[in-house]
């Protein structure tokens, strides 16, 4: 009998409808017993199973600080998969997932928790294939990567072997705070094993922006400043703080959703076309956008907007003022809603002002691009038809209904000639007839094959926290003891209409 | 119309509206309008998916293509073949049902009614294979569907070219061929592949087995000293698999049905940790041409296994 093809590469590979597994591997979830781990991690692992995309080997060690058995960890396992998965009972394949699961305690500055971790994963019998999550407080992410380093977890034991570290946002707090962070851990890991992950990513939606963009031949050519009036970029949430008024006071809105999230998107609609759809391609292309963004608070002082929700009525109930909400300073200043104007100095962009804004307890939960196309030169119909002509737009719905829609004018039926908006929709949960992908399904198989596209680079990062640092600054210095509010379940404060009315133009009503 | 022609057409589209041939499209656009007035924003459509059988195979197909319409963008044609040249046709908003045509305008139905611009994908249940060579020109996949495929086998080569082949036994094995794929990305398992001596295969469908055979030896490139013994036993065909085994010189690789359960079980022999419970899915019909319709490609390994499954006997 002849030797299978390609010594070393599988030979059954090709041609699978079921793309390719990871090479054997250990997944490590720092921060096991948290809020994360198991509304999101937990489930998603269980959707890989059952979607066969987990490796041949493969296993998952928890570390946490909470005292847990490797059975206890089970039980997390299927009681989060009750929760959030709707599994009422374990089935055949939560069962052997988490036969393969094991647990190790301590504190994540503490060398005997490594030494525990190493034979634990000696124990598990693990592959030399190890994916550190680090689900944790980012207090713990230097400590953590420190330690891993300095037990040896950071350096695989073959040649085959490799070690990555998945972190979560916050990456740090501010620009400084960043760069110290993205030196701790490149003293122990090189940027190639590190996965800064931003969720938004992950969604099937965003990354359909780049085959919408450059799988098409009919968008790019009108993608521009000669036929773009303006974008808008609306991240909305109904909920408040809930149980994170802890982080959420540190936070605001500008750090947790601006930083990462609504800048990976911005960077996602405005880059320039890579040269090939690869990892270093599509983040340098990214990187140009941030690059090429004029410092927010020169130019025009009313380029930011801040505001904090006050006692209102949203998802059909009364819900408190955020200083009201448990955990929250009663004098905080923190802001729950932000909205920005930015403006690229690119070829492209030139005078198209991008508008951000994301807050909470506004009156629906959604987030969505919408671009505005300027208006024909000229009205031709204004004399016969009573209707004004909207401008045409495109809207990217990322959630909750993820999908594509376009705005047009058509002509009413009738002897008339009378103009009206109609709009067609594509969406992803309907035209396909498949189950969209939790982001952080997508996210945890990405890394595990070492593919980082969907990861944030250092710089990055680091370009990000540039933009939005000196508007912290501004507000510390600023010493303000109240901020602009909002009614919650209204669409934000006065003072961001005003922004856009300034430029003769509305937010968008969703 | 004649009674005769009227029963197929109602068994498949109990709600639908019966018309000419050219009335189809203006029935359809009217459906779609007046649809859409109870339901909202009309969906993107991604296909048209293509039935060919005989009434009593479509009817099942029909069922499949309504629960797949429910969930995507398809418009279903349901195609039973017969005699005449002005067939009887009956039509609901996402699906149209024609009956006893004559396999000499087959192609002509379908370039009419096929959505422009889109990928077609024919659904073949049984016919006649003269009618199939010219869809092979019209359809971007062909799949097969049929009790007996070794005719419509034995000139797969001249489909090849034309249009994407496959077979819904392929469809079916698609986990099986995954989960012996997993296995091969152990490091251990393809340094000892080359000591494999034999394959067995328990199966309730003997094509399927051979094409499963004829998957493994054309990707491993096993010559005629790999002994391959399948044995037809009882159960259900949407399950064709029971049991695969493979052995050989310091490896043995098996794959089983786990006893009550609809997962299956792969593992290497002798090594706990490798062994992997994995769901079979549900196998109904609407899940499989779903399955197929996420293929847009030519797909070289069924190809492959084809050729090589037409070697093997049972």
């Amino acid at each position: 009998m002849s030797v299978p093809p390609g010594d070393g590469v599988n030979p059954l590979l090709d041609g699978l409808r079921i793309e390719p597994t990871p090479e054997p591997t250990a997944l490590v979830i720092f921060g096991a017993s948290g809020d994360l781990t198991r509304r999101k991690l937990l489930p998603a692992l269980y959707k890989l199973a059952q979607a066969q995309r987990l490796p041949a080997r493969f296993a998952i060690v928890g570390v946490a600080r909470s005292p847990m058995t490797d059975d206890q960890f089970r039980q997390h396992f299927h009681d989060s998969l009750k929760e959030f998965s709707g599994l009422q009972k374990p089935d055949e394949v939560s069962t052997s997932l988490a036969r393969a699961m094991g647990y190790v305690q301590g504190e994540m500055d503490d060398p005997a928790l490594y030494r525990n971790l190493t034979a634990k994963l000696s124990e598990m019998g693990s592959p030399d294939g190890v994916l550190f999550y680090l689900a944790t407080p980012p207090g713990v992410y230097g400590p953590a990567v420190e330690q891993l380093g300095a037990a040896g977890l950071t350096t695989p034991a073959t040649p085959e072997g490799w070690r990555r570290v998945i972190v979560e946002k916050p990456f740090g707090t501010d620009l400084e705070s960043a760069r110290e962070l993205n030196r701790v851990l490149h003293a122990r890991l090189d940027e190639s094993q590190i996965f800064r992950i931003d969720h938004y990513l992950g969604k099937e939606t965003v990354q359909n922006l780049l085959v919408f963009r450059f799988a098409n031949g009919m968008f790019e050519p009108v993608w521009n400043r000669r036929y773009i009036d303006h974008v808008q970029i609306t991240a909305a949430e109904t909920v408040g703080v809930e149980r994170r008024a802890n982080y959420y006071e540190g936070a605001g809105a500008l750090r947790d959703m601006v930083q990462n999230h609504l800048m990976q998107v911005l960077a996602m609609i405005a880059m320039e076309p890579p040269i090939a759809f690869s990892a270093e391609n599509v983040r340098d292309r990214k990187h140009d956008v941030l690059a090429s963004i004029q410092p927010i608070l020169e130019g025009r002082d009313d380029n930011v907007v801040r505001a904090q929700y006050e006692a209102g009525w949203v998802s059909g109930a009364e819900v408190p003022a955020y200083r009201a909400d448990e955990g929250v300073n009663p004098a905080s200043t923190t802001e729950t809603y932000v909205a920005l104007r930015l403006q690229l100095d690119s070829w492209r962009w030139a005078g198209v002002p991008f508008y951000l804004r994301t807050g909470k307890r506004l009156p629906k939960r959604t987030t969505e691009i919408a671009i505005q196309f300027r208006r024909p030169p000229l009205h031709i119909f204004k004399r016969i038809s009573p209707t004004a002509i909207a401008s045409n737009l495109l809207i990217v719905n990322v959630q909750p209904d993820e999908g594509i829609s376009v705005r047009f004018e058509a002509k009413l039926p009738g002897s008339r000639m009378q103009l009206a908006p109609v709009m067609m929709n594509f969406r992803y949960g309907s035209a396909f007839g498949v189950p969209v992908p939790e982001a952080y399904e997508t996210l945890l198989l990405d890394a595990m094959l070492g593919d980082p596209t969907l990861f944030a680079r250092h710089d990055f990062v680091e370009a990000s926290w540039a933009l939005i640092t000196p508007i912290h600054e501004a507000w510390k210095a600023s010493g303000a003891k109240t901020v602009p509010s909002y009614e919650a379940g209204e669409w934000g404060p006065r003072e961001a209409d005003a922004m856009m009315a300034a430029d003769n133009r509305r937010w968008r009503t969703l | 119309m004649t009674a005769r022609q009227e029963k197929p057409v109602e068994r498949l589209l109990p709600a639908g509206r019966d018309v000419t041939f050219a009335e189809i499209e203006v029935t359809l656009a009217r459906l779609v309008r007046d649809g859409r007035r109870k339901r909202g924003p009309a969906r993107a459509l991604t296909a048209t998916v293509i039935a060919i059988g005989n009434p009593e195979r479509l009817v099942a197909a029909a069922d499949a293509l309504e629960q797949l319409g429910e969930t995507g963008g398809v418009r279903a044609i349901l195609i039973s073949e017969g005699e005449h040249t002005s067939p009887v046709a009956r039509v609901t908003e996402n699906a149209i049902a024609i009956s006893g045509l004559s396999p000499r305008y087959l192609n002509n139905a379908v370039a009419a009614l096929r959505l422009s611009s889109l990928p077609s994908v024919v659904w073949w249940r049984g016919g006649s294979i003269e009618a199939l060579d010219g869809l092979a020109n019209l359809a971007d996949r062909l799949v097969l569907d049929i009790e007996h495929p070794d005719a419509v086998w034995a000139r797969a080569d001249t489909l090849f070219d034309r249009t994407a082949l496959t077979d819904l036994r392929w469809t079916r094995l698609t986990r099986w061929r995954s989960a012996v794929a997993h296995l091969f990305d152990l490091p251990q398992v393809r340094a000892a592949a080359a000591g494999l001596r034999s394959l067995s295969i328990d199966t309730t469908d003997v094509f399927a087995a051979r094409l499963f055979a004829g998957w493994l030896t054309a990707r491993l490139r096993w010559s005629s000293s790999v002994a391959i013994d399948i044995r037809v036993v009882k159960g259900d065909i949407a399950t064709p698999l029971a049991r695969v085994t493979a052995a050989g010189d310091g490896l043995g690789l098996s794959l089983g049905v786990r006893s009550g359960t609809s997962c299956l079980e792969a593992s290497v022999d002798g090594a706990e940790a490798t062994a992997r419970i994995v769901p079979l899915g549900d196998g109904t019909l609407a899940s499989l041409i779903g399955e197929e319709l996420g293929v847009r490609t030519r797909d070289l390994a069924f190809e492959q296994a084809l050729v090589a499954a037409r070697e093997i006997s049972a």
